[in-house]
């Protein structure tokens, strides 16, 4: 962070809005309407103001293929890159009507046969057919994943950034550790350390729970762990707009750590090989649910794979989602947070999160914060 | 009926989403609604009592908790990463607890699509609160005959007013709030950066069992005149902008805010400080000016009176061609599930929504008027009350030092 608020660098625009226009090209999309912060971000590469949570959907962000023109809701111009103009700039309004008015202005759209959005709200929905009376209104959703599933070398490298970040807060929640601490704490720890190195926005905020109680991972609990606990690190940090992730299990007190456990851990690390073979180009998302099942273990309920960048992105595999496993390849330029999640006796879990870059030959792994070792 | 509006000590879960349900269960008969699919995570957070510890909205997207209602089922359908949410604490039956879904994908949007039109009746009239491309090319799957309606008109309708327990839970999410600003405030010195006090926020707002940040917190530098801030739109202030680096100095004039989330509710703070100085004789005198529009608003402000009468009570107490108030934002707001939340008042909708805007007794506001001239730093602070039927309470006494209490 620096001690202004700036634009993201004009190099990683260039890379993000050529893809964005490709996209636009290649699903016959003539201009995008969009509501969500990360396709924003993509496309202007604008800083705007951070909040958690899903946000209901307004078109906020236009680009127009034709004119390549980006059109933006900020009432002001710090953080707003020098390529969009101040004509270019809408204020924050609460009133649709203003909004609808100022698309109606936009130069391009008027004629743009098809506008695609990236969600809709039964409003929207219903407003926009109204003044662009001879456009068809289309999913955008696909073309933007297209655009954002392979990421720029300079992608790559913000990623790599907010990682840093994520493993340095982490490792300082995880010297805090010790019988009695609670979750409250850890995640305290956790957000002053990614605080104190100039990002003040997490991707994540559950950062810790007690994965050795029998019941769910709750909202924190202010139960205090016991000797015997492993504790579970989910540490995310939104630096420059992008999302890094890690994931690490420690125990409460190593010299508790019996021999159940050290099996646990080991088929954890065994599981996270047979993770990483799958980490190839041109395999399917589905060897990494295949992996669990090498091991003997059941996927957990959420991703074992996300996409990393703005927000997630595609592959988003999960064992809820086979098909779309089966089918989606993985490719040289994908990040993927990779869970590794194994569950023994009494709920006792040992929980990894590691960031992987897909590449030409195979697979880096772009995170090293310390795991816990026997 | 007049019911007295009174804010609980000891709130209970299943006490409120009794009173949630029955309130949305009221808001769904009147708008003719059979069914209501929410998404978004204020919602869902309503309908069910979950709670969780919001993430990014690039992330919240793609893994996040639905919920489906039904006209005539009491309780909704939760559809979530189990444990995550603590589901089984919420008092729901086995059969309307579900696995994750994920509508952001076409396979998951089809299998969610099928599952909600087995909840669903055939013919039903359903609202939903988005729609993403892939549930939207599915929708007819649930929604056969007609367009969806607006579920987040339902929700709307029946949050408005907060419930007792509400309010105290509400009240418990501000107090952490406030109780987090303190030490916060009292580190404030030249030299520190704006991503210090971040740090020193979270730490105590975590420690003191915050759910979540909810927003990225402001502790702007106000500029010596309008003109040497960043250029805008409208020709006046840019806020809030955004916390980075920069180190603090002796004389800077911060505008704070923030919000944490607690219980599945949203608190929100706002504050003008100094760094390192008293306030100056004209300092002082912007703090009494905004003063008296905070007196002079909530001298009006009770059930029964319009957002309208409020913004006349200001801009006559303010006796100047301005609206004391930021011109993209409001003169107030509401709180509680959303951290900005109807009703809206003194907005770009006009002086003719703001007649249409009736306060009612259990309704919670959010005042934030402020007031500028260049070369103090303006004044700007924000009050939380809860209306009742003959006035108002405060739901937070948090003091305005340094420019008095």
């Amino acid at each position: 962070m620096a001690t202004e608020v700036l634009a993201d660098a004009q190099a990683l625009r260039e890379a993000r809005r050529r893809r964005a226009l490709a996209a636009m090209k290649e699903h016959d999309i003539d201009a995008l309407l969009l509501g969500r912060e990360a396709n924003a971000r993509y496309v202007a590469g604008a800083q705007r103001l951070w909040t958690a949570g899903t946000r209901p959907f307004g078109p906020g962000c236009v680009i127009v293929r034709a004119t390549g023109a980006v059109h933006l809701v900020s009432t002001w111009d710090e953080g707003i890159p020098d390529d969009i103009p101040h004509d270019n700039l809408f204020g924050i309004t609460w009133n649709p009507g203003n909004l609808l008015a100022w698309l109606k202005g936009i130069d391009g759209l008027a004629e743009a046969r098809r506008i695609g959005t990236d969600s809709l709200t039964p409003r929207f929905a219903r407003l926009l057919p109204k003044i662009f009376p001879s456009a068809d209104l289309v999913d955008a959703e696909q073309a933007l994943e297209a655009a954002r599933r392979v990421k720029a070398p300079e992608e790559i490298d913000a990623i790599r950034t907010a990682l840093a970040v994520a493993e340095t807060a982490l490792t300082a929640a995880v010297a805090e550790l010790r019988p009695g601490v609670s979750e409250h704490h850890l995640a305290a720890v956790f957000m002053e350390a990614m605080a104190h190195q100039g990002v003040t926005t997490p991707a994540t905020q559950q950062v810790a729970w007690i994965a050795s109680s029998p019941g769910p991972r709750g909202h924190r609990r202010t139960a205090a762990a016991r000797r015997d606990d492993l504790v579970a690190f989910d540490a995310g940090v939104v630096a420059g707009g992008y999302v890094g992730e890690v994931g690490r299990t420690w125990p409460s007190d190593p010299a508790t750590v019996d021999a159940t456990t050290r099996d646990l851990y080991r088929l954890a690390d065994d599981l996270w090989d047979h993770l990483l073979e799958a980490c190839r180009p041109g395999e399917p998302c589905s060897g990494l649910l295949a992996a669990y099942r090498e091991v003997g273990q059941t996927p957990p309920p959420f991703p074992v794979a996300t996409g990393l960048g703005l927000g997630f992105d595609v592959p988003v595999v999960t064992a809820q989602l086979p098909r779309t496993a089966l089918h989606e390849l993985l490719e040289p330029g994908m990040v993927l947070a990779v869970t590794a999640q194994v569950t023994g006796q009494e709920h006792r879990t040992v929980f990894h999160k590691e960031a992987v870059h897909i590449t030409d030959n195979g697979s880096e792994v772009l995170t090293s914060a310390p795991h816990w070792t026997q | 009926m007049t019911i007295a509006v009174s804010v609980e000590d000891k709130p209970d879960l299943g006490r409120m989403q009794r009173h949630r349900r029955a309130r949305l269960q009221q808001a769904m008969a009147d708008q003719g609604a059979d069914a209501l699919v929410l998404l978004s995570n204020s919602n869902v957070s309503y309908a069910t009592g979950a709670r969780w510890p919001l993430s990014d909205p690039g992330r919240a997207n793609v893994q996040r908790p639905v919920a489906v209602v039904t006209a005539g089922d009491d309780l909704p359908h939760l559809f979530t990463t189990f444990g995550e949410l603590g589901a089984p604490d919420l008092g729901l039956p086995d059969d309307h607890v579900h696995g994750p879904v994920y509508p952001e994908f076409d396979e998951g949007a089809e299998s969610f699509a099928r599952t909600v039109a087995e909840l669903v009746p055939y013919g039903a009239r359903v609202a939903v609160d988005e729609l993403p491309g892939s549930l939207n090319r599915v929708r007819v799957l649930f929604s056969p005959d007609a367009e969806p309606s607006s579920a987040d008109d339902v929700v709307g309708a029946a949050k408005l007013i907060k419930t007792p327990d509400e309010l105290g839970f509400l009240r418990k999410a501000l107090a952490i709030t406030e109780q987090a600003i303190a030490p916060t405030q009292a580190s404030l010195a030249p030299g520190m950066r704006q991503n210090e006090l971040t740090a020193r926020f979270l730490r105590t707002a975590f420690e003191l069992g915050a759910d979540a940040n909810i927003l990225d917190p402001i502790w702007q530098v106000m500029p010596a005149s309008v003109a040497d801030g960043p250029w805008t739109t409208h020709g006046d202030i840019a806020c809030p902008l955004l916390t980075t680096e920069r180190e603090l100095e002796v004389g800077d004039v911060l505008w704070v805010d923030t919000g944490i989330s607690y219980a599945g509710f949203a608190s929100d703070f706002g504050r003008t400080w100094l760094v390192g100085t008293d306030p100056t004789p004209r300092q002082q005198a912007q703090f009494r000016a905004w003063s008296e529009i905070v007196e002079a608003v909530l001298a009006v402000t009770r059930a029964g009176a319009t957002g309208a009468d409020l913004t006349r009570a200001a801009l006559s107490a303010h006796g100047r061609n301005r609206r004391p108030w930021m011109e993209h934002f409001y003169l107030g707001h509401g709180l509680g599930i959303e951290s900005a939340e109807p009703p809206f008042i003194g907005t770009d909708l006009g002086d003719g929504y703001d007649e249409r805007q009736v306060l009612a007794a259990g309704m919670v506001l959010v005042l934030e008027p402020l007031v500028w001239e260049d070369g103090a730093g303006g004044y700007r602070a924000e009050e939380v009350i809860a209306i009742t039927e003959d006035a108002w309470i405060p739901l937070t006494d948090y003091p305005y030092d340094p420019y008095g209490h």
